[in-house]
């Protein structure tokens, strides 16, 4: 199967045009493209599903069944939670797709969204409300969905923990203006303890092996003729064990079905040969993993998928840390160049698979959710290269297949995000750069010597932990360790940053959700100086960020009784030590970060007000405060002045560069007085996903010159689209003037190249000169898109010939006709630098 | 009054529905026509309809077909 789909000369042709996406379709092997056109478009597309993708009601169906079984049991809460997940695990339907080596889908169906009824009513009413997702027949199905969301009406876990919040905050929260996403520790991001679970010292059974060990050894001691606190305490030990082995269990039943259902199917329905012997290594691989470490890369990939889909079994997974090429190289390696049970050509295609099996992976999520994702399910942003604990460069073959396959399979996500440091090979940097010439958006490019001391400077990870980091986002660094590892990052500290200049014009009353928001700091008329202005700023920031972070401190040291996670907790070390859940703060050192969205207006409107209002005089506050009320309608004069005679961030221009360092400066300073469960630091980290977009319509007009209903920058520390006049190099300068280990814990920056400059050999000298600059200037991040903007306004008008045309949209790509008209022409209006 | 270039529709600019900016430092916005829902190049400093906005008809951009009407 590892041959090309077919021979065909027009390969050259069409990489000669540039239409990679053809190219691709014609170099991958027959299985891949198969696999690759089999798999369902989940990404909502703008803010909605497409037709044919489905809510799964079995999920839902299967837990409030059991919901409703285990009401009367004397379980713990705890207990019932893995007893709720393993009846979902014994009882799904399991499929596995023609041609596929790996296995293992969240969904009963490849269509399917699996729906998790336990965690949030609002979610539960968006899944009554969503019509075109509800499967056939709808009327039945919206009955059985109308019994559901009655049932967990108030049994939520957000039902639930609301009453216990501070009711202020959650309500300034859940208005949308500020915040995005919910608090609980089971709808956010998850990192793992790879190094407990994926480096092939351990499976679930050895797992299981070391909890019945513990618990033999606690039941002996709370049975010692004593008694204290301690041996009292030792019983919520016990129960966080028992759980966790109730859900390890059931993942490794779940495996033994999928090897038994591959068994029956070579056994009695098979007749082509090869397929046989296929399905029995899906068998043999299944009856290993997870119970047992992998034996080689199609088992350490199918142990990897398990891990995921259980996960999403249990929770909302916004995210995918994952480091794919440090934990599964070994078996590349010995596969490949040792053993040489595997061509490369055929593990090629293992890894264009494990791609496509991840690209597959889909939860029914909230509106808000896909307007802000836009395109995809969820940000799998994917670590590949970095260093090793040593410091030592972790780049291998297998880095190497992994950018190889992507170009192949063209999936939009998982997206890669690549560790630079200075000892990468050429030829690496190479493969890296045919990713982005190809189109991809992806790579993302970090700079992990500055991430390392970043990570070391705000959570005081030990250096050796520090190396071992992944995105547990679209940009934050996370290590994969004991104690480094955070088992969720809940998404509403996520800051629409715009509204803190906003709020000072209102005097932090939001117009848009009609509500006190913000400080009320004085009318904004009567500040007599840019510095009382500057005050004013400061203060709304640090209320809107102490809103956001107060509910999140809140929800997390609730979690670990009110929101378990028996599962996530069986694979990882400190609970397996400790018998507490992996939300427990106390066994944690805390990676905890501010997402700021939409945050550069807040510079560039600064820098507006400071010149023209204090520094020029040309225009009083109580008129720009009139002109901003009125949307700039019948200001469209002044508008102007104050994006073309103000200075812009992104243009090496001290004046407005010195105030972006000004904002920063106050947010690191916050960032440190703010302290999450584990006593560890806020530190901010600027970046958008289509945040942009979704906020359009909530953000007031601004100083920079936006009405409200216009797309907000396209975010982290990217200038304003078009705004950036005068070239690449000056763009660089100024975000190479933050300092990107103590202001902030990351910082995103868009760039658009030519992809016709970038051609050849001449175009990578180029791109690598710039990248040396991007280095020197001590940036942590970068990324690009390089589709030129004829190709974007053709698949505006022509969708459907343009189906395949990827593009980074913020931390993650997306098919261009994924994403809206709106957030289309927010990427085509932003500047394509010209290199050299 | 604007006149409403696809339907001849004529009413004050701002009942034109603001939909975003073609170019934040340019003088023309999208609108949408309230009767016939079409979009539309505006230039807000003198309230003209420009021009009619198809998908990839009528781009923007640093280098795109509105730049003409932008500059």
């Amino acid at each position: 199967m590892a041959q090309p789909a077919l021979k065909d000369t027009r390969v050259e042709e069409f990489e000669k045009k540039q239409e990679w996406w053809w190219a691709a379709e014609k170099r991958r092997s027959g299985r891949l493209d198969y696999l690759r056109k089999a798999i369902w478009k989940k990404g909502a597309i703008g803010g909605l599903y497409a037709p044919g993708v489905k809510t799964d009601l079995e999920q839902a169906v299967l837990t409030t069944n059991m919901a409703k079984a285990l009401e009367g049991s004397p379980d713990p809460y705890v207990v019932k939670s893995a007893k709720l997940f393993a009846h979902i695990l014994d009882n799904k339907t399991i499929f596995i797709t023609d041609h596929a080596q790996l296995v293992g889908y969240t969904g009963s169906l490849p269509n399917t969204m699996n729906w998790n009824p336990s965690i949030a009513s609002i979610l539960n009413s968006e899944v009554f409300n969503d019509p075109i997702s509800i499967p056939e027949p709808v009327d039945k199905n919206q009955a059985v969905i109308q019994e559901i969301v009655d049932y967990w009406a108030g049994k939520t876990d957000l039902d639930k923990m609301m009453p216990v919040f501070d009711m202020d905050d959650l309500m300034k929260m859940l208005s949308g203006s500020i915040g995005w996403g919910v608090p609980l520790a089971r709808g956010g991001y998850s990192n793992k303890d790879y190094e407990y679970i994926m480096t092939g010292k351990r499976g679930f059974q050895d797992i299981i092996d070391e909890l019945d060990k513990k618990m033999d050894e606690i039941d002996d001691a709370v049975h010692e003729p004593t008694a204290n606190k301690e041996i009292a305490m030792m019983y919520d030990r016990l129960n966080n064990w028992e759980a966790m082995r109730i859900a390890l269990e059931a993942g490794i039943r779940i495996a033994k079905r999928y090897a038994r259902l591959a068994r029956i199917m070579a056994e009695n329905f098979e007749e082509d040969p090869k397929r046989k012997e296929e399905l029995l290594k899906i068998a043999a691989a299944c009856e290993q993993v997870p119970a047992h470490p992998p034996r080689n890369l199609q088992e350490s990939f199918q142990y990897d998928i398990f891990i995921q889909m259980m996960s999403r079994t249990e929770a909302i997974e916004g995210a995918w840390p994952c480091r794919p090429d440090y934990y599964h190289g070994p078996y590349y390696d010995k596969d490949v160049h040792i053993d040489k049970t595997l061509t490369k050509e055929e593990a090629l295609d293992l890894v264009g698979e494990f791609l496509i099996r991840a690209a597959e992976v889909c939860q029914f999520k909230p509106k808000w959710a896909r307007e802000g994702l836009q395109g995809i399910d969820g940000t799998w942003v994917w670590t590949m290269g970095g260093v090793d604990e040593k410091g030592k460069d972790a780049c291998n073959d297998l880095t190497i297949a992994f950018m190889q396959a992507a170009r192949l399979v063209r999936v939009a996500n998982p997206t890669f995000a690549f560790r630079w440091h200075p000892q990468v090979k050429d030829e690496v940097m190479r493969e890296v750069f045919e990713c982005i010439r190809h189109g991809l958006g992806y790579p993302s490019i970090r700079n992990d010597p500055i991430l390392v001391s970043n990570a070391m400077h705000w959570h005081g990870h030990p250096i050796e932990e520090a190396r071992l980091w992944v995105h547990q986002a679209c940009m934050s660094p996370n290590p994969t360790t004991k104690h480094g590892y955070q088992p969720m990052r809940m998404a509403n500290a996520t800051a629409n940053c715009a509204k803190i200049i906003e709020y000072v014009f209102t005097s932090g009353f939001d117009p848009v959700v009609n509500m006190q928001v913000g400080a009320e700091t004085p009318d904004v008329s009567t500040f007599k100086n840019f510095e009382a202005f500057f005050d004013a700023w400061v203060l709304q920031m640090r209320t809107i960020f102490s809103i956001l972070v107060r509910s999140v401190n809140r929800a997390r040291l609730l979690a670990p009784t009110m929101t378990p996670r028996p599962f996530l907790s069986g694979l990882s070390e400190r609970c397996i030590e400790s018998g507490q859940d992996t939300c427990d703060p106390s066994i944690a050192r805390g990676n905890a970060w501010i997402t700021a969205f939409t945050w550069v207006e807040n510079a560039d409107s600064l820098a507006a007000v400071k010149k023209l209002v204090f520094d020029e005089g040309k225009y009083s506050l109580a008129e720009l405060k009139d002109a901003l009320a009125k949307n700039w309608n019948g200001y469209e004069d002044m508008r102007l002045d104050f994006v073309k005679n103000a200075p812009k961030w992104g243009n090496d221009d001290d004046d407005v560069d010195r105030i972006m360092l000004r904002c920063l400066d106050a947010c690191a300073k916050f960032s440190k007085e703010l302290k999450c469960p584990c006593g560890n630091n806020w530190p901010i980290l600027p970046e958008n996903v289509s945040g942009n977009i979704h906020y359009a319509n909530i953000v007031g007009a601004l100083p920079n010159g936006r009405r409200l209903g216009d797309a907000l920058y396209d975010g982290g520390i990217s200038p304003g689209p078009g705004l950036d006049k005068k070239g690449p190099t000056a763009v660089l300068k100024s975000c190479g003037k933050i300092d990107h280990v103590t202001q902030g814990r990351a910082f995103l920056l868009n760039q658009r190249l030519s992809p016709t400059q970038l051609a050849g050999e001449k175009g990578f000298q180029l791109w690598k000169a710039y990248m040396r600059t991007w280095a020197d200037l001590g940036l942590d991040h970068v990324q690009f898109n390089m589709v030129d903007d004829a190709t974007l306004r053709s698949a505006q008008k022509d969708p459907e010939k343009y189906q395949e045309v990827i593009v980074r949209v913020a931390g993650y790509s997306a098919h261009f006709v994924d994403i809206s008209r709106k957030t289309q022409d927010n990427i085509i209006q932003r500047t394509v630098q010209g290199l050299g | 009054m604007m006149k409403c270039i696809a339907c001849g529709n004529e009413c004050p600019l701002e009942e034109f529905r603001y939909l975003y900016n073609a170019r934040i430092d340019a003088p023309i916005s999208i609108r949408q026509c309230t009767k016939c829902e079409a979009w539309i190049a505006v230039d807000e400093l003198k309230g003209v309809a420009l021009q009619q906005i198809g998908p990839g008809e009528a781009p923007w951009g640093k280098s795109a077909g509105i730049e003409g009407l932008a500059e």
